[in-house]
């Protein structure tokens, strides 16, 4: 698995596709997944480390690690009676660079901007939305 | 697993677990789209039917109820999309999780996840301001929560941080999941 990091670029456009393909499919989820990339730098703490320190984890790095970014789909088999397909899971992760950080952000959010696009907008729900409000602050009122 | 009230707490608690646990933690976020049930279908259209029918009681129109009713038996059965942010931390086992269906926070939300992910890339330049925003006195009783629902799990591992937070962390909590709901519904 260690090889199979896509570049940035290639990471987005694949993105798009997992989104799309959801959007065609009208169901299914998208799992995103941050971690940092810090393989082989940090040991498990020993039992002894933890009764001493229960924060162990204070490994602060010199230098700024990499963050790892994975994304995949459900995968989904055919059932009769229900629309649904055969789905092959998707599993696709990059490396961002500390010094990447911000830009790969920007470009992540519009991508799931885009991709997200089953949510609520809006300009629709701005009428229900002071209901609500009011329905709220009544109801705190009340406690 | 709690659920946190706003995106902002959700963001300081993370930012605090990513101090904390910086190589252990992960942020994972869900976008799911789900056609919702049978039942869920039933419930909508029941729901829509009694309030059409509430606000049609004056003006007395049969027709005029059928006509929304089948309106909204096309909404009924329209997916509903949800965002999901989660920070994990196997090793405490601590979740915090955050729940939202509006398309206009995932902008900003990601925004967040860039600044977290920052936290976990060590980049100088941001780990210090994280520790500010927990001073409040209005931000220190969703703590409250986030640590009740951990420390039924995190129990085994943590000892002495996580009790003497507790204590200071005193009552209340518990009661964000469900708010939460109720606000959506």
């Amino acid at each position: 698995m260690a090889g199979d990091h896509l570049t940035n670029d290639e990471f987005f456009t694949q993105l798009a596709n997992l989104f799309e393909l959801n959007q065609k499919k009208g169901h299914g989820s998208i799992h995103l997944t941050q971690k940092r990339l810090a393989y082989g730098n940090v040991q498990p703490p020993t039992d002894a480390q933890t009764l001493e320190d229960p924060l162990w984890d204070t490994y602060h790095p010199e230098e700024p690690v990499p963050v790892l970014i994975r994304a995949t789909n459900n995968k989904s088999t055919k059932r009769a009676g229900t629309d649904r397909e055969n789905v092959d899971k998707v599993k696709i992760s990059t490396v961002v660079q500390p010094d990447q950080i911000d830009a790969f952000y920007a470009r992540y959010a519009e991508a799931c901007k885009a991709g997200m696009s089953g949510l609520k907008k809006r300009d629709r729900k701005k009428g229900k939305k002071d209901k609500k409000k009011k329905k709220g602050t009544s109801a705190e009122a009340k406690v | 697993m709690p659920f946190l009230p706003t995106s902002t707490e959700w963001y300081e608690q993370s930012s605090l677990l990513l101090k904390a646990r910086p190589s252990t933690t992960r942020i994972t976020s869900k976008y799911t789209v789900l056609s919702p049930s049978p039942s869920k279908i039933r419930k909508r259209t029941k729901y829509a039917e009694r309030k059409s029918l509430k606000s049609t009681a004056d003006t007395s129109s049969t027709p005029a109820t059928a006509e929304a009713q089948s309106s909204t038996t096309v909404d009924a059965s329209t997916p509903t999309a949800t965002f999901t942010l989660k920070t994990y931390d196997p090793v405490s086992g601590i979740c915090l999780q955050y729940e939202t269906n509006k398309a206009a926070e995932v902008g900003r939300l990601v925004g967040s996840l860039g600044r977290l992910g920052k936290h976990m890339a060590a980049v100088k330049t941001v780990t210090t301001d994280l520790s500010e925003p927990s001073g409040r006195p209005g931000v220190d009783t969703p703590g409250v929560e986030k640590l009740e629902g951990d420390v039924v799990m995190a129990d085994v591992k943590m000892t002495d941080a996580k009790t003497v937070e507790q204590g200071k962390a005193g009552n209340g909590g518990g009661g964000g999941g469900k708010k939460k709901k109720k606000g959506k519904k």
